[in-house]
This record gives C-alpha cells, structure tokens and sequence, in this order.
C-alpha cells in the first residue's frame, strides 16, 4: 500500500497577537491507502487545526505535507483550489450545504468547480445521492431535511469527484445515535470500496467503526492504535 | 470561468432576494430613465426646430443696418426703391426678396370680430414661406405688383370669421391701421407648427396670422428695417448673402461692416449647438444619479458578500477558484445594473412618447443614446461590483466557513 498522506514535523501556530497558540507541535505522521482512520483528543487539542491543513484549507506554520504525492506547500492557489476539488472530499460537523440550493445542486457543486460538463455531472450527483440513500430526495432544500439526511448529501457531495481522502471532522456532532450509526456505515461501506477515509470524533463508539485510532493531546500525536495491537480494539 | 453556470447562479439569487434586487436596480432605473428622457427631449426639440427651418427654406437671409449711436435716420433703412435696385443687381441669384412687413389688422365679417397679423409676402411667396394650402392658392407676381386686396386665411380663423374654410373668393373687411380695406380670400393654410413651436412663438388661437401681398401694407414711400431674401439653391447662401451686404452698403452709403448679415442656416447652428450643449450639460447632471446608483449596487454586494461569507468558505473547500467566486459576483452585480439599465431605458422612452403625446410632437430616441445608457449601466455594474467580488474571491476559506 502506498502513502496518501506524508506529514512530517508539522507545526502550526496561531498568532493572535497577544498570545501565541500552539495548536500542532512536531507531528509526524503517514496514512496509507485505503485505511480507516479515527482521530481521538480533548477539546482544543488540535484535531480540528490537523483536519483543515490535510484539508488544504489551511497551511502549517513549518514542517511538510506531502498529499497523495503531492508536496502542497509548494503549491500556488489555483493548484491549492485544484487539489481540494479532485483530491479532498471534506464533511463538516454542521453540514455546510449551500442554503437554498437542492441536494442535487449541492453535489454537483465540487463538480461544476471541476468543470466536468453538465450531462455526467447530473448523472453522478443522482447516481451518488442514490447510494446515501436519497435517491427520493434529489430537489428537496438543504432546510426540508434532518440533519442525518443533511449530512449524508454533505457525504455524497465529498465523494463527487473521486477524492484520494475524505475527511470528516466531527461528522456525527450534531447527530443523534440512529443518524450517527447510519454515517458511519455509511463510510465503512465507502472505506470497504476502497476510499481512504479520516473522521475527528470524541466518542469511542464512533471510533469503533475505524481501524486505527490516533490521539492528541496539547497539540502533540500522544498515541497510534492499530486493530488488533490491543484486545480492546 | 464558468459564465454560464454563474449566470444561473446569479439569476437565483436575484430571484431569491427579489424585493431587494428591484430596490438595488431602482437607482440604475431611475438614472437611465432620466439621462433617456433628457437626451431624448433635446434632440426631440432640436429637431423641432430644424424642421421649422426647413419650412423657411435654408436658402433664406436676411440683413439689416446697424445704427452705431442707435439712432435710426431714414438712411439706414430700406426703401421700394433700395429692393428694386437689389433685384436689378441680384434678380439671377435671388429667388425671393421681400422686406419680411408685418401689420396689426382687425377683420370683421358680420358680428364676428378678429385681431391678428398681416404678414407681406413679397413676388414668390412659395420660395420664402411653405404655406400648406388647403383651399385656393397663393398670389400670383402680378397680384404683388398691383396690390391687389387678397388675403390669404389660417383654417381656424376662417372656421370663427365664416363658419366654414370653402370661403376662397368670398371677402372680409379688414381694418388696417386707419384705412379699412374689402380683402379677397384667395387660399385658405393649414398650420404646421408643433405645439412647441407655437409656444416658442407665441401665437395663440384668439389671433389671427393671415397672408397679403407685401405691396398691400407697404404702400410707396415706405421704410422697413431688413431685407429678407431667398439664394437660388445652386448658389451658396452664405457667398451670395456678403455680397448683397455689400452692395447695399455701398448704395446705402455704409461701412461694410455696419450691414448685419444672417443667414437661417447659421441662425439654426447657433441654436442647435445651444441646444445640444443645454442637453448635454443636463444629461450629465443626469449621469451622475447613474453613479449614485452605482454605489447602490456596490452597498448592497457588500451586504450579500457579507451575507453569504459562509457560502463562500463551502465553495472555496469544495474547490472553488478565486476567479469562479470573482465572476460570480461580478455577474450578479453586472445582471442586476443592466437589468435595471434596460427597464429604466423602457420607462425613459416611455416618458418621451407620452411627453411627446402631450405635446402633439414626434419624439426623437437616437438608438445610439440607448446603447450608451445600456452599456453604461452595466459598466457601472461591474465597476462598482468589482470591489465587493474582490472581497468575496479573497476571503480565506477557514475563516469564511467560521463566519456565524
Ligand atoms: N483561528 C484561530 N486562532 C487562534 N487560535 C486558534 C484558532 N483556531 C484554533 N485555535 C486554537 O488552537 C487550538 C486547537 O484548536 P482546534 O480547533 O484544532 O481543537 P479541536 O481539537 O478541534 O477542539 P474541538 O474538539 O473543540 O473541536 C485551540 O487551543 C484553539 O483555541
Ligand atoms: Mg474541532
């Protein structure tokens, strides 16, 4: 298997002027292809910091980021704009749907941004909507829905150009368990097809679904558990 | 770029906040209109008075003598004489020479009684004033040498004197002066003056405006300020008018320089560069309630930027360039102004037309005024949209997507 994410002595600080925040310290760390991955830590730790620069919307303060071979520091803006459309598929705890736009619209979105023309576009946001679920659902508003059906379009809308990674941070935050249970699978059915996928969670039943878990505290990567290496898990 | 697809957006979104988008595109709407209105009344009024030239034929000048103290003395007015010799000198380049006589007459006929003008016209009438006949028909040269008493009469005031305008041949007492005199109806004219045109002249109903041989009110002996004369068309008016004026100052004993020559086609550029002037500096006292439009549209994108920061933190994670979120505001900001460029330019020909019912007038709405005020519009769209679009295409993601 080969490395889809390369992170070595990543740090990130965040200057707010008076106080100086540490959020990412030294942090060393590889994921390979098609692994399932959970990321574990107290509130402040610095999961969400790690989340938005493996999802380029953010950059480190020092240290390197190598995505799917790609080293992205190096990367100017518009390759930066490229990169989050083909190679990243992010899911936000509060959705982020475009308001007052169907679900289709929203999945096809990183698709138009991808130019991929009008046709395919249409067929793949149905064929994706569909595989969430909601096939039924295709003209409905982001504000007629639950939030589990929410997030699934945001699911659908991730995977819409193929990314090498999807990334959800605290997808199941504001979900209650039966839409929780329901994500989840949802992403072990996409990690079983064979999409590397990394979720930010606080609660350990989430977390079971994953294969490895990854925790931090302060900032720093304090533990690495693979199934299997403990009897727990 | 994604035209298409941000037009699309755009549209929705207009759609979605329509109370505010029409508010927005007010400004643009009331700006277009009026610069429309403005431009297009000047040039309906310019070419108002273009045609009445027309009717008083280009080929027409006129001179008189300039008193350098004011006072005027018997020399420096014309008399039968001076005309005749005029004639002698120039009868092969002039059509028409007449003195331009005018006199206060009343007419009676019966119990009906008409205060008015008598207006001379001198051998070929129909070179120096294109009367509309509707009846009869204008003197003839010979009834100008003889003085003979005919007159010719407006329909309406035919209409109030006779009841009827069949009254060629019938006669009219006319009082002129002292000496009253039985006057001939020898045509009847329709008048072609605009509504404008009678305002700027001020004639009005109750007086009459009828036509007699000039020799009729300009009996032997007689003085008049000015010569009126019409230039054969193959000569150049302006040639021919300078050397009449200085032939009459060489038989009227003058400096050349004290014989003021004016030809109409002069007069009608000196008007018409006033007028255009006048509607140019109105039209761009107008312009500017475009620019205060303008910012309209620029507050109202700064709003939606503002609005929609989260909108733009999604786009931008889902790959959205910066040049994707530029056009799109861009777009929407160009939609709503030239949207309201073209209602406002319908509302501005709109007032035209209905002025120019009003006023009995055909209205002038020059295509390329229209094309400018469009373009405009929508130039002052994405000028002033650029600065909120700029904003929106660099906002940083995490931010924007933080935005509450
Ligand atoms: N934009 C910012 N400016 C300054 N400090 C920040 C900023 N974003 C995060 N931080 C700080 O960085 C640290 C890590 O924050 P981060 O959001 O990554 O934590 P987290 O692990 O995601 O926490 P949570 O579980 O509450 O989401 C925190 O101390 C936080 O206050
Ligand atoms: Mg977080």
């Amino acid at each position: 298997m080969r490395n889809i994410i390369e992170i070595q002595n990543l740090n990130k600080i965040y200057d707010t002027g008076a106080v100086q925040v540490h959020a990412l310290k030294e942090v060393n760390l590889t994921i390979q292809e098609g692994e399932y991955v959970a990321i574990m830590g107290k509130s402040g730790s610095g999961k969400s910091t790690l989340m938005n620069i493996l999802g380029c919307l953010d950059r480190p303060t020092s240290g390197s980021y190598v995505l799917d071979g790609i080293d992205v520091a190096k990367e100017n803006p518009k390759q930066i704009s490229y990169i989050r459309n083909q190679k990243i598929g992010f899911v936000f705890q509060s959705f982020n749907l475009i308001p007052r736009t169907s679900a289709l619209k929203n999945v096809e979105l990183p698709m138009i941004y991808g130019r991929v023309p009008a046709k395919e576009r249409l067929a793949r946001a149905k064929e994706l909507l569909e595989k969430v679920g909601l096939g039924d659902r295709l003209d409905h508003m982001p504000n007629e829905i639950s939030g589990g059906q929410k997030q699934r379009i945001a699911v659908a809308r991730a995977l819409a150009n193929h990314p090498a990674i999807l990334l959800a941070d605290e997808p199941t935050g504001n979900l209650d368990t039966p839409s929780s249970v329901e994500v989840m699978n949802l992403f072990t059915q996409l990690n079983r097809e064979g999409v590397t996928v990394i979720v930010v969670t606080h609660e350990d039943d989430i977390a079971a679904f994953t294969n490895r878990i990854i925790r931090f505290q302060d900032g720093q990567l304090i533990e690495d558990k693979r199934r299997g290496e403990h009897a727990d898990f | 770029m994604l035209i298409f697809e941000n037009i699309k957006l755009a549209l929705s979104s207009i759609r979605v906040n329509k109370m505010r988008s029409f508010l927005t595109m007010l400004g643009m709407i009331i700006g277009i209109s009026s610069v429309i209105a403005i431009v297009s009344l000047g040039d309906t009024m310019r070419s108002a008075i273009a045609k009445e030239y027309e009717n008083v034929g280009s080929t027409l000048g006129y001179l008189y003598i300039n008193s350098p103290d004011g006072y005027y003395t018997d020399d420096y007015l014309f008399t039968a004489e001076d005309k005749d010799m005029v004639k002698e000198a120039f009868g092969d380049r002039l059509t028409y020479l007449g003195f331009n006589s005018s006199s206060k007459a009343t007419m009676k006929n019966g119990r009906v009684t008409k205060e008015g003008n008598l207006i001379g016209l001198a051998e070929n009438p129909a070179e120096y004033k294109k009367l509309n006949i509707l009846k009869g028909k204008l003197f003839s040269n010979l009834d100008v040498e003889n003085a003979r008493p005919f007159v010719i009469l407006e329909e309406k005031d035919a209409m109030e004197l006779f009841g009827s305008i069949d009254v060629v041949g019938r006669t009219i007492r006319t009082v002129i002066g002292t000496e009253t005199k039985e006057l001939t109806v020898t045509g009847v004219y329709r008048n072609q003056d605009s509504a404008l045109m009678k305002l700027l002249s001020g004639s009005n109903n109750t007086r009459f405006t009828a036509y007699v041989p000039e020799t009729l009110i300009f009996p032997k002996g007689s003085t008049a300020w000015s010569l009126y004369f019409c230039v054969k068309s193959s000569y150049n008016v302006e040639e021919v008018g300078n050397q009449v004026a200085r032939y009459v100052a060489k038989i009227k004993n003058k400096e050349e320089s004290q014989v003021m020559f004016y030809s109409a086609q002069k007069e009608m550029g000196t008007i018409d560069s006033m007028m255009g002037g006048l509607s140019a500096v109105v039209g761009a006292i107008a312009a500017i309630s475009l620019v205060v439009g303008g910012i309209g549209i620029m507050n109202i994108m700064l709003v939606s930027v503002t609005e929609r920061t989260r909108e733009i933190g999604i786009r931008k994670a889902l790959g959205a360039r910066t040049q994707d979120i530029l056009s799109q505001f861009l777009i929407e900001s160009a939609i709503i102004s030239a949207a309201g460029g073209a209602v406002g330019t319908a509302l501005g020909i709109g007032v035209v037309a209905i002025g120019g019912m009003f006023v009995n007038m055909a209205v002038v709405v020059k295509p390329q005024v229209v094309i400018i005020a469009v373009v405009f519009s929508a130039v002052v769209g994405i000028f002033f949209g650029l600065y909120p679009a700029a904003k929106a295409a660099k906002a940083d993601p995490i931010e924007a997507l933080r935005y509450e």
